[in-house]
């Protein structure tokens, strides 16, 4: 079956190395959604404080819904409450949603969060703030940004303008885009003057998941007609064979005893 | 009524202790429904299954003796196992009604269960999963339906359900093979977090292969156990063809599983992964290899106590691999850890006892096993009714 992974027609280009841990993005986020600041759909990741005085260094990063070209969310989501736009973006239906909570377990980069306190929750992910989009504005986060830490634009442009920044300087960045191959590609791309996994990302494998799992989920109809036919076929063989065997013992015994009667005779 | 309290005093005493069981644990659930997941589970975003989905999973397994020997009497025609279908689907039914009901209270939106069927995403495996439980739920009801109308107004409708027995049989067989490769499928697309001795394309066909062991060896233990208590079982010549698939399934198994991590090139965590090789050795020593054994054995196909003994490792075996798969072998994210909230496990513990309740009444009021062992019910009350010959059979 078809399945389109294609590029995303909008990215994030996040560089932790003007991340000033403000927060402000944690802020819009709560104002833009209307949700409480422990539960915003966007947060901090960071290294830690590193080095020895007076040479200490701590680096952050906001972190939020890569939005993957092939979203394991997408793939898990029982009623598909989770699905990729024509834009690429992620999106939540919160009206189809069962609580499930596959998507939480599915996301390799561990984005999905949940209203555990209330009694009837819901998964709270990035969805880009695609209203806002359709406005021509920013994400609120992108728009808050005071250090231009969060870029927000076209795929294409994001992505160059990440190979562009660490070809210039290539003494300040580390050689690679996180998310440009992450987990299949993703519309959120990263660059750091710090290995990814010091920031505490995920090493997440280059293919998604979701792939290994349409192979298998697809592949179902196919199985179940293999088996009615097949387990239909076996019934039907060993009912005839069956039959076969107990009519030529009939025979046999019937020739049998007609022999007995001849010998009698 | 004065019969009814009669009948309940002469119920074996574990049944009350069972029944208050229940009732606490629905009780627990129904108020888990009103205040939500996180005051009374200890399920977290890095953990948002826990031991009840670790129970599902297990119980399914366990279940599976039901379609296992169902394909084995009605497909494959092997008459002689015909007594020992009647108490597997009763187990499997209610092995499957207790996952739908734990299910419901860990749904986190149970009011809209019905969008599992008006929203289907069929590349989700856990959809797969719900749509085959439910469909073969509905089957098993089916096929324990003689037992249950044996004696009332309905017989009638006996000789109409004994007519498609087969194609729904088989039908159920498929729905079978399906959500119990599927349990194994959903866990595909967690490979990331799964730990790689467990993690594998091959999980649906390990949770398939693995559920006829666990299915069978669940038969033979409740058929010695149910001679124990109510004196009513298979015959040992039943259980004993039965428990001689045993080897065969599980040496199976090991084959594709140890197979899968050479292929992977993966066999070198068997040694070094410490806690998670030692949980794996345990699996397959305890869960596999000492049922080989114990199964090849002649004598102890033929005893009740050994068949237990060994049907006990099996089940064992396989519920620690979905314990493993569902729980104990799955990274936490930043090292965060799980362990189940007391609710939890009351609830869990109500379920089972619900379950153990309701198998004990209809066990000794419908005519589950055909075959009886009478040797020991001297000292019990006559039985409210006898043996019958359905129309079912």
């Amino acid at each position: 079956m078809s399945h389109q992974t294609n590029n995303p027609r909008y990215g994030f280009l996040i560089d932790a190395s003007y991340c000033i841990d403000c927060r402000s993005c944690m802020v819009a986020c709560s104002v833009e959604n209307e949700v409480p600041m422990d539960s915003t759909r966007i947060w901090i990741e960071e290294t830690g404080v590193t080095g020895t005085y007076p040479d200490l260094k701590r680096f952050t990063a906001p972190f939020h819904c890569m939005h993957c070209k092939d979203p394991s969310c997408v793939s898990a989501c029982t009623v598909s409450a989770l699905t990729r736009n024509e834009d690429g973006i992620v999106v939540y239906d919160q009206d189809l949603c069962i609580g499930c909570r596959y998507c939480l377990y599915a996301c390799p980069f561990s984005v999905p969060n949940y209203q555990w306190e209330e009694p009837l929750p819901l998964v709270i992910k990035c969805d880009m703030c695609f209203e806002r989009l359709g406005e021509g504005q920013q994400p609120a986060c992108a728009a808050t940004c005071p250090t231009g830490a969060i870029q927000f634009g076209r795929y294409e442009e994001m992505l160059a303008e990440a190979h562009r920044k660490i070809s210039e300087q290539p003494d300040k960045y580390v050689p690679h885009v996180y998310g440009e191959e992450e987990n299949g590609g993703t519309a959120t791309l990263y660059i750091s003057p710090v290995p990814f996994e010091e920031l505490g990302f995920p090493i997440a494998g280059t293919t998604s998941p979701a792939y290994s799992n349409r192979l298998v989920t697809e592949g179902t109809p196919m199985v179940a007609g293999m088996m009615l036919v097949g387990l239909t076929g076996a019934y039907l063989t060993i009912k005839h064979l069956k039959e076969e065997s107990e009519q030529e013992r009939e025979e046999s015994a019937h020739g049998a005893s007609s022999d007995a009667a001849k010998k009698e005779e | 009524m004065r019969k009814l309290l009669h009948e309940l005093e002469t119920m074996p005493k574990f049944m009350y202790v069972t029944a208050a069981l229940t009732l606490f644990g629905v009780g627990v659930g129904l108020y888990r429904m009103l205040v939500g997941l996180g005051p009374t589970t200890n399920l977290t975003s890095a953990f948002p299954w826990g031991i009840w989905i670790s129970f599902d999973l297990a119980t399914v397994a366990l279940s599976g003796g039901a379609f296992t020997l169902a394909a084995l009497v009605y497909v494959f025609q092997f008459e002689d196992l015909h007594a020992a279908t009647r108490p597997t689907v009763l187990a499997g039914l209610l092995g499957y009604s207790s996952v739908m009901v734990i299910l419901l209270f860990d749904l986190g939106r149970w009011d809209r269960f019905y969008n599992v069927f008006l929203h289907p995403n069929i590349s989700s495996a856990l959809l797969e999963v719900s749509w085959c439980i439910s469909a073969y739920t509905l089957i098993l009801i089916y096929e324990l339906s003689p037992v249950l109308l044996a004696n009332t107004r309905l017989k009638f409708l006996l000789p109409f359900i004994k007519k498609y027995t087969v194609p729904i049989v088989i039908a159920g067989v498929t729905l079978s093979t399906m959500h119990q490769s599927s349990l194994g499928t959903m866990f595909i697309i967690m490979s990331p977090r799964l730990h790689p001795l467990w993690s594998s394309m091959l999980l649906p066909i390990f949770f398939l292969v693995s559920s006829f062991a666990a299915g069978i060896s669940l038969v033979i233990g409740g058929a010695s156990l149910s001679n124990w208590l109510f004196g009513r079982s298979l015959k040992i010549k039943t259980m004993a063809k039965l428990s001689w698939f045993i080897p065969w399934i599980l040496a199976f198994y090991l084959v594709i599983k140890f197979g899968e991590l050479v292929i992977t090139e993966e066999w070198d965590l068997l040694f070094s992964s410490g806690t998670y090789s030692a949980m794996f050795w345990t699996e397959i020593v305890l869960g596999v290899l000492v049922p080989i054994v114990l199964f090849s054995i002649k004598q102890v196909r033929f005893s009740r106590t050994w068949s237990l003994i060994g049907a006990l490792f099996v089940m064992g075996g396989a519920v620690l691999n979905r314990f493993n798969v569902t729980w104990f072998a799955i990274a936490g994210v930043d090292g965060e850890t799980y362990s189940p909230h007391w609710m939890e496990i009351a609830v869990l513990v109500g379920v089972v006892a619900g379950v153990v309740t309701v198998y004990s009444v209809i066990a000794r009021y419908f005519p589950v096993y055909e075959e009886t062992e009478t040797s020991h019910s001297k000292d019990e009350q006559p039985r409210p009714l006898e043996q019958s010959h359905a129309v079912g059979d």
